[in-house]
């Protein structure tokens, strides 16, 4: 995961989801994410190949037995 | 008891049943209560007061017929206006949707309908439920029972103020990073923010379709409990609710004595005022004393847990809402749209690599409290901050209030846990603490089983606040 979001990746991002957003907007979300952003990449999950999303699942139900 | 306002759910349900109470009469003593607080309070968006009347005098006709159609048979009540009654408005907080006519019902308020409850109007929230205070440019800010000048917690700002003023004797919140549980704490009530999955979401306004949890707020426990007997189950219009099973009324009436709540070591026990963290020890002791073993646990890093709720929320919300922040971005208040447009930050790859972490990240969890069933924890480090203390419209502030007031939320809807909270006491300025009880995966029963005890116990949840009493 990137350690660090620039205004131009935002501004790329919310071009190609056809969202306008103002100039302002880029360096303000920049600021406003960077804690999120830092804190996932510090940590540099290691995820095996064969889990997606729904593992949740699988892993709430064996975990509701003690 | 003088006025039936002030009655639980479920003291309001058995006396409608057994006909000793009429739904005339509850709904009069609500709507009575409504006209002379919502001015202060701002806790309804909309009041049904002849619709609910008519409705009541129908259910009252139908009990002397043919007995009780469900255990809510004649119980007024409302909910957050982002559950759809069909052809009816639901603004979900917004300009965007003012006026929006819904066009099916919500599955749990179909549920709830078919136990009997009639509506009583459509209560106050965040817009569209993004928010953690209870502020709304469109709306004005709902305001505390305890003190008006103080915020009532979000999203669900108008159900918890509305509760705890016994304007209703329950309403159904939402919880996608605490906006069950901080309007519980806030405002005293209790708040049960259910299991992702166990609780159908079919119909309702959709933030984060990942951390999304439907569930009540009430007076106790066993109120959330009556209602959580109504809603729970699978719904085939719902795809997360598959295979679940309903509710086990028999477990959430099991005893505590001999189960294991554990106590986080650090996160949620960290920088707590004095207050909050006297309300903390002393609802251990009252565990203890009700046969509980208590035990340490060492959670997972809990602000890892809270950066990928956070990230997940703000991708899925900006997906929501992409269709309108293409074409009426301007009809979004400044700190809502901030918000949604937070959700640009992040690539796809981010994304699903955050959601796959879901599964490991709750199997961290399950490891690290072993066999333990309940998790005990403050649901803020603070009570209920000033309304103009948290109030920075789209300024720079913002994102560090939010992230701020949701500290000890956004881990649990990450895990999909479900949490009771509870009223466990007040502060020296008189305003409700709430904790936390956390369960195991899937233990929503066990929450309501400890909560139930806990409030045999204790009385914080029988506090009406001061401004309401004069007129109980």
């Amino acid at each position: 995961m990137a350690d660090k979001v620039t205004p131009e990746r935002i501004a790329a991002i919310a071009a190609a989801a056809r969202v306008s957003i103002p100039e302002t907007s880029p360096p303000r979300i920049t600021n406003a994410t960077a804690a999120v952003i830092l804190r996932m990449a510090e940590e540099n999950i290691q995820l095996a190949m064969e889990v997606e999303p729904a593992t949740f699942f699988v892993v709430a139900r064996e975990g509701a037995k003690k | 008891m003088s006025n039936p306002a002030l009655l639980s759910l479920s003291d309001m349900a058995a006396r409608i049943r057994a006909r000793k109470l009429s739904s005339v009469e509850a709904t009069k003593a609500l709507l009575a209560r409504i006209e002379t607080w919502q001015p202060k309070l701002n806790a309804f968006v909309c009041v049904d007061a002849e619709e609910a009347l008519q409705a009541a005098q129908a259910a009252d006709d139908d009990l002397a017929r043919s007995g009780p159609k469900g255990p809510l048979h004649g119980v007024p009540m409302a909910h957050k206006d982002m559950y759809y009654f069909k052809g009816k408005p639901a603004g979900c907080g917004s300009k965007i949707r003012d006026g929006w006519i819904a066009p099916e019902t919500s599955t749990v308020i179909s549920r709830l309908q078919d136990a009997g409850a009639i509506r009583l109007g459509a209560l106050h929230m965040a817009e569209f439920a993004y928010g953690p205070t209870g502020h709304n440019a469109h709306l004005g800010p709902a305001r505390n029972p305890w003190d008006v000048a103080r915020i009532t917690g979000g999203s669900s700002s108008g159900s918890g103020a509305a509760v705890a003023a016994r304007l209703t004797p329950a309403a159904l919140g939402s919880d996608t990073g605490g906006s069950i549980r901080l309007p519980a704490h806030f405002c005293g009530v209790t708040g049960l923010k259910t299991s992702y999955g166990r609780v159908s979401r079919a119909n309702a306004m959709p933030l984060s379709f990942t951390l999304d949890t439907v569930g009540p707020l009430a007076q106790t426990a066993e109120d959330c409990a009556l209602i959580a007997e109504t809603i729970f189950g699978a719904d085939p219009l719902d795809p997360v609710t598959a295979g679940m099973p309903g509710w086990d009324r028999e477990a959430a009436q099991r005893p505590v004595r001999g189960l294991k709540v554990g106590i986080p070591k650090s996160f949620y026990v960290d920088d707590l005022t004095p207050d909050v963290a006297a309300a903390f020890d002393k609802a251990i002791k009252t565990f203890e004393k009700l046969g509980a073993q208590i035990v340490s646990v060492e959670l997972p890093d809990q602000t890892l847990v809270s950066a990928a709720a956070l990230l997940v929320l703000a991708v899925e919300a900006a997906s929501y809402h992409a269709p309108w922040l293409r074409t009426r971005a301007e009809d979004y208040t400044p700190q809502v749209r901030n918000r949604l447009e937070n959700g640009l930050a992040y690539s796809a790859i981010e994304y699903l690599e955050t959601l796959r972490w879901r599964g490991p990240a709750l199997a961290a969890h399950v490891a690290a409290i072993g066999d333990v069933d309940l998790v005990l924890a403050p649901a803020s480090r603070e009570v209920a901050p000033r309304i103009d203390e948290t109030d920075f419209g789209g300024g720079g502030n913002a994102e560090q209030m939010v992230v701020a007031v949701t500290r000890f939320m956004r881990p649990v809807n990450f895990l999909g846990l479900p949490v009771l909270v509870v009223p466990a006491g007040h502060s020296a300025a008189g305003l409700p603490i709430g904790l936390q009880l956390i369960g195991r995966p899937y233990g929503d029963e066990t929450v309501i089983a400890f909560g139930r005890a806990f409030q045999q116990a204790t009385d914080a949840h029988l506090r009406v606040p001061e401004l309401m009493r004069d007129a109980a």
